[in-house]
């Protein structure tokens, strides 16, 4: 304990405090032969001693504020602490907003804990403002872009106070995070639930305009890294969404297809950007994607589908060959019957 | 690259320490330390995933002895309380105050689906003859976790539940086991599934959410779990989630989660694919702890949760032939029952015991 290294004293326990003598701690009831029993630590013992005390009378006042704090902070998965935290704060009319800074600590703290995400949410129920919260989540995202907790929270902030000023900056935002990171799924995602799901305000019902925004953004952002399944993913999904078949897209796909010699002089067409210079081609994603166009016409092109396949399990993506053996064989049964 | 994936697919299984899985998961059932004190509210899930890892090597019946059976059986029937929301497994004591049959819960005590499900499935493993169990109690604990929008929350009555497709799924299996579907709302469920959709063509833990693979697997597990002769997959929808999956594979033969995300042991089991088609069972040997016990990821520490869903996926998908090696026996497992998630055997008496309560 007196290394200089350790951080503050344990805080004293509950049962050596007067100003909790009145309280009747109560033990955890367990019969003779506990399955995967916890070894508590002292001070955790001590606490859920006291917190089952607390909850047998129904107390809810100032200081089960302070018991739940050190509950949560010793194990932040206690979701009866958490409940019975937020009922107290409801009881004894405390202020929401403190309570969200303590939040703010916590969340990074235990930024992969379903309740604290849980619990902010039940105090934005409360509090309705939820401007300054999309400020705090962005900050969450440099420790963690990716963090499924706060993406969901930031989704359901947006979908439920669902207001134009809200939305106004979630594409800038997007965009921000896809520059850091042009791999970040879940910013492509997001990017997806703002155009085109919860997103979509009065007046956007112009979707051409939309979608052809939509189309020129994806495909640059493949032109400068064609191997990003992301991004993949968000062409197809904008396409199946819009119903516009594949095959829009030929003269944009095939020269990823092709390697890096075969490519064709600069033209510059801003509807099909070519693959940046020092691009990995021909490129898995976009020979996948030429045989789906290939394999939809049928008929003869599907012997074209079936070389692409071959190509992909013999060379491009020999990880997943089984998987495009079966594609072969099907496409072949398809054209037969 | 190419060498690399050629490599995987010449790869030499090592042994699958079997032993020291299983003794990873029994030092677990005979105590955890204090830096695994977050398991307190979740302890009936860490069970299952031991006795569940027990199981899968076939170690329970001629490994364990019955007196340990036993008192396994007695701890996991004490967490079954009933109470005004109906009755059901809660995840451990962590609240309790006294024994659970001569009283009623309180709001700070009450079951849980999940822990409802992992409880019924470990006493499945145990062979439980479920004489004890409260089945009208869980139909009605069932109807007072369901939500408007059709999702289930964890714990009934309350604000803290969670609610995602987690829940839904045990919600399914229970009524599923059960072989009653009167405490379910099954067509709102169903339209809750299917707003998890994603544009990936996997699915979200709740409405809105980026694809995933363990809610992926979920949703397809509940959907050919639901009772109604209903389609709620186009085949075009069907393919696309298929492709979806089978996309996470990485080089190294394991799976990851979401797009462009890193590998992790569990989704072996989550995304499945097949280790069959796909050669992902060498990814999930070199994720073998040498102490014992499967982690996430090599070189990380291992635990029963993921011990668990890589045996799980070599149950579901066995080895092909071509996997010729020396300690083939190792790897050897019997199938899996994978819309309820459980050895077959289990599963069988699970269906047969349970329902006729
Ligand atoms: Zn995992």
């Amino acid at each position: 304990m007196s290394s200089p290294t350790t951080s503050a004293p344990e805080p004293p326990r509950y049962a050596d405090r007067p100003e909790w003598s009145d309280v009747i701690p109560v033990e955890q009831y367990e019969n003779v032969n506990p399955l995967a029993p916890i070894f508590y630590k002292d001070i955790y013992k001590d606490a859920a001693d006291y917190f089952r005390g607390i909850v047998k009378t129904g107390e809810k006042s100032q200081r089960v504020l302070d018991l739940t704090e050190r509950i949560i902070r010793l194990n932040p998965a206690h979701y009866t602490a958490w409940q019975y935290r937020y009922e107290t704060l409801l009881a004894i009319e405390a202020d929401l907003e403190d309570e969200l800074r303590l939040m703010d600590e916590l969340a990074i703290t235990y930024l992969k804990t379903y309740q604290v995400w849980h619990h902010r949410r039940l105090l934005m129920l409360k509090i309705r403002k939820p401007a300054t919260e999309l400020v705090f989540i962005a900050k969450t995202f440099r420790e963690d872009a990716k963090n499924y907790h706060t993406w969901s929270y930031r989704q359901w902030l947006l979908a439920y106070f669902n207001d134009d000023s809200l939305w106004s900056g979630e594409l800038d935002f997007v965009d921000e995070l896809l520059n850091a990171d042009i791999r970040n799924n879940s910013a492509w995602h997001h990017r997806f639930f703002t155009v085109f799901q919860s997103g979509v305000r009065d007046g956007e019902q112009d979707t051409e305009r939309i979608l052809r925004r939509e189309l020129i953004y994806v495909k640059q952002s493949i032109s400068l890294a064609p191997n990003n399944a992301s991004a993949w993913n968000y062409l197809r999904g904008i396409l199946d969404h819009n119903g516009i078949p594949y095959s829009k897209m030929i003269a944009f796909v095939q020269p990823y297809t092709l390697p890096n010699d075969d490519q064709k002089a600069d033209l510059v067409d801003l509807d099909n950007p070519p693959p940046s210079k020092d691009a990995h081609l021909p490129c898995a994603a976009a020979v996948e994607f030429l045989a789906d166009i290939y394999e939809a016409e049928g008929g003869d092109s599907m012997l074209k589908a079936t070389e692409l396949w071959k190509s992909l399990g013999n060379e491009h993506d020999v990880a997943r060959k089984k998987y495009w053996e079966y594609r072969i064989r099907e496409g072949l049964r398809a054209i037969q019957t | 690259m190419s060498s690399t994936i050629s490599d995987i697919y010449n790869f030499d299984l090592p042994q699958l320490t079997r032993i020291a899985h299983a003794g990873h998961v029994k030092r677990c059932l005979s105590g955890l330390p204090d830096s695994q004190v977050d398991v307190d509210s979740g302890r009936m899930a860490l069970a299952f995933y031991c006795i569940g890892s027990l199981d899968l090597l076939k170690m329970v019946q001629d490994k364990i002895s019955s007196s340990d059976r036993e008192s396994w059986r007695e701890w996991i029937w004490e967490q079954q309380t009933s109470g005004k929301y109906g009755a059901g497994f809660r995840p451990g004591p962590f609240m309790s105050t006294g024994p659970s049959s001569t009283s009623t819960y309180t709001d700070y005590d009450t079951p849980h689906i999940i822990m409802t499900y992992t409880a019924l499935l470990t006493l499945a493993i145990l062979r439980d003859d479920f004489s004890r169990l409260d089945k009208r109690g869980m139909l009605v604990l069932l109807k007072s976790c369901q939500r408007e929008d059709g999702s289930f929350s964890t714990v009934p009555g309350s604000v803290s539940g969670e609610t995602d497709l987690r829940t839904l799924y045990c919600a399914f299996v229970i009524s599923h086991l059960l072989n009653d579907w009167s405490g379910i709302n099954v067509d709102r469920a169903l339209s809750f599934i299917a707003s998890c959709r994603s544009y990936e063509g996997g699915y979200g833990q709740t409405t809105y959410c980026e694809a995933n693979g363990g809610t992926t697997y979920i949703a397809m597990a509940a959907i050919h779990l639901a009772p109604v002769p209903s389609v709620p997959l186009t085949p075009s929808e069907k393919r696309k989630t298929i492709e979806w999956a089978i996309h996470k594979q990485l080089q190294s033969g394991g799976f990851c989660g979401r797009t462009n995300k890193v590998a992790d042991a569990c989704y072996c089991f989550w995304i499945g694919g097949s280790l069959k088609i796909l050669g992902a069972a060498s990814f999930i040997a070199n994720c073998q702890f040498k102490f014992g016990g499967i982690a996430k990821a090599p070189g990380e520490h291992p635990d029963p949760y993921h011990t668990y869903l890589s045996l799980a996926a070599l149950s579901m998908f066995p080895l092909d032939d071509a996997h010729s090696t020396s300690f083939a026996s190792s790897w050897v497992f019997e199938p899996l029952d994978p819309l309820i998630n459980a050895r077959q055997e289990t599963a069988e008496w699970a269906r047969k015991y349970i329902a006729i309560r």
